[in-house]
């Protein structure tokens, strides 16, 4: 038995700029989301990196006072390890500024110990100032959670930024796909009106819409996200065969929800697809008896 | 007790109260038309070119609303029913567009078969019928064949073909011998009146063709500024009559 020719014609020209339409924004789309999510996991990696740590300055004490001052700061609750910080690595904390050969010995620099606090510790750089002014220490503690509070402010002004622009573009895939529906339903009126006279009911000529926009919305994302995989990855090889980590660029990985976003992306175009074509047919045809 | 097909009609096929029709801001094309047809009556409609034959005909196929007035089908008015019961009321109405309205991509068949096809019914259950019904009219050869490629009288007789392949309660046809010749008019003539006569089916028929109309004993209503009136000039008894009253002469 012969197959039944569809009640809607294939549109090849149009459908082609259709789909290629709807599939850059699925590719744009895609991208943007596993960028905001790339962006937001290497930030909330970076914050409770440096939440939990603080760096205490003695600036009048020798090596032996510093010692002190260290054991008394690893001895304070909350505190899960301080390490006074040798001549060294203080030299190599400064080079940006000074330069790779190293201060003189004559110039006097503060003794620092690096405080790493228990997670759930809190209020840890008060306590420590208390604790070393008590004991008769001058000092000075820098606290990282406030910057990490400065990176947390940017990073959801960023994540805001990112969803916005995955919701603008989807919403302009679902218009882009609405004025094509109602441009097919303007080119195919004449096979409307009849199958409307032959006393087909709107939910089933809205339904061959449907099926046409839904199997274009679904091919055009599953293009749209195999090409932001190939970029993600093309990406991530990029960083990585720099052999660098870039301060500017996230951490980049493909991990399981990466997957889960890409797999997502034709569905989600499919369905948005389906559903601005029900809405824009069963609207055009109530303005017909 | 079995219900027949006319105790559901609630004995009127098609009734018309004082409907008028005006498109956009011109003058009513119909005015104030009463029209009743009862179930299983075959009538003609006529009146000159833009009398209005087309506009009354879609006001009875549900294609348009009245202005004014109430169209109601099988006692229904149509006024006060939902989308879905208008699609349902469609499906009991079988129309032959003056202009055909064959879908060019698909066959002859598929298009015969597609009032079939919204109806939800399988290929298998339909084919035989639709096979008969196109070999009926002439195109069992050309069943296969699109619509581009038929000519006018293939073309309108697929569209007559496609109106009555459900079986309708009523037919409503817009000069559905317009495009073939004299013998196959004559052969669909024979397909209406038996719709009419087998399954009581209500057909009415618009036309310019008065051979056409002297065919059948049937009211004819005309068209004529926008009002309806009935005309009983023609049909073989009224003929039989001229020719009595010329011998006479």
């Amino acid at each position: 038995m012969a197959k039944e020719t569809p009640l809607l014609p294939v549109e090849d020209a149009r459908e082609m700029a259709l789909f290629f339409v709807v599939g850059a924004l699925c590719f744009l789309a895609a991208l943007a989301t596993l960028s905001a999510k790339s962006t937001y996991g290497a930030a909330r990696s970076w914050t409770a990196e440096v939440e939990g740590e603080l760096t205490v300055s003695l600036p009048e004490a020798d090596r032996r006072g510093a010692e002190a001052a260290r054991k008394l700061i690893e001895a304070t609750e909350g505190v899960k390890e301080a390490r006074l910080l040798s001549k060294a690595e203080i030299d190599a904390l400064l080079e940006p500024n000074f330069g790779s050969r190293g201060l003189p010995d004559s110039l006097p620099l503060p003794q620092l110990i690096a405080v790493t606090a228990e997670p759930e510790a809190e209020f840890m750089g008060l306590t420590l100032e208390r604790r070393l002014t008590e004991a008769g220490f001058a000092n000075a503690v820098d606290e990282h959670a406030a910057w990490a509070g400065d990176v947390r402010r940017m990073l959801a002004i960023a994540r805001l930024v990112a969803l916005t622009a995955v919701a603008l573009l989807a919403s302009t895939a679902v218009a882009v796909i609405a004025f094509a529906t109602h441009a097919a339903l303007l080119m195919r009126r004449d096979i409307v009106d009849v199958l409307h006279l032959a006393g087909a009911r709107d939910r089933y000529i809205a339904g061959l819409f449907e099926r046409r926009f839904w199997l274009l919305g679904l091919r055009a994302g599953a293009v749209g996200a195999l090409l932001a995989l190939g970029a993600a990855a093309a990406m991530i090889f990029a960083v990585r065969s720099s052999g660098a980590r870039s301060g500017l660029l996230p951490e980049l990985s493909l991990d399981f929800q990466d997957m889960a976003i890409l797999v997502l992306t034709p569905l989600i175009a499919g369905l948005a697809a389906r559903i601005a074509a029900r809405f824009t047919v069963i609207r055009s045809l109530k303005s017909v008896m | 007790m079995t219900l027949s097909r006319h105790d559901l009609f609630d004995d009127v096929a098609v009734r018309l109260d004082g409907v008028s029709l005006r498109y956009d801001t011109s003058e009513d094309i119909l005015s104030g038309i009463d029209l009743v047809l009862k179930p299983g009556s075959f009538s003609f409609l006529t009146g000159a070119s833009g009398a209005g034959k087309t506009s009354l005909l879609k006001l009875l196929y549900l294609a348009l609303k009245p202005t004014r007035g109430e169209v109601s089908l099988f006692g229904r008015p149509t006024s006060r029913l939902t989308r879905d019961q208008l699609s349902a009321l469609r499906r009991r109405v079988g129309v032959v567009f003056q202009e055909f309205r064959l879908l060019d991509h698909l066959t002859a068949y598929e298009n015969v078969a597609l009032p079939l096809r919204v109806l939800g019914r399988k290929e298998a259950s339909y084919r035989d019928d639709v096979e008969e019904l196109l070999a009926w009219v002439g195109l069992g050869e050309r069943m296969h064949s699109r619509p581009p490629t038929l000519s006018g009288g293939e073309q309108q007789r697929v569209a007559i073909a496609r109106a009555v392949v459900t079986q309708p309660d009523i037919l409503i046809a817009d000069e559905p011998t317009g495009n073939v010749d004299p013998e196959m008019g004559s052969r669909l003539m024979r397909l209406f009146l038996e719709l009419n006569k087998r399954r009581a089916t209500t057909v009415i028929i618009a036309t310019h063709d008065l051979g056409l109309v002297r065919q059948v004993e049937a009211p004819v209503f005309r068209l004529q500024h926008g009002l309806l009136v009935q005309d009983v000039e023609y049909g073989p008894a009224a003929r039989r009559r001229t020719d009595i009253a010329k011998v006479a002469e």
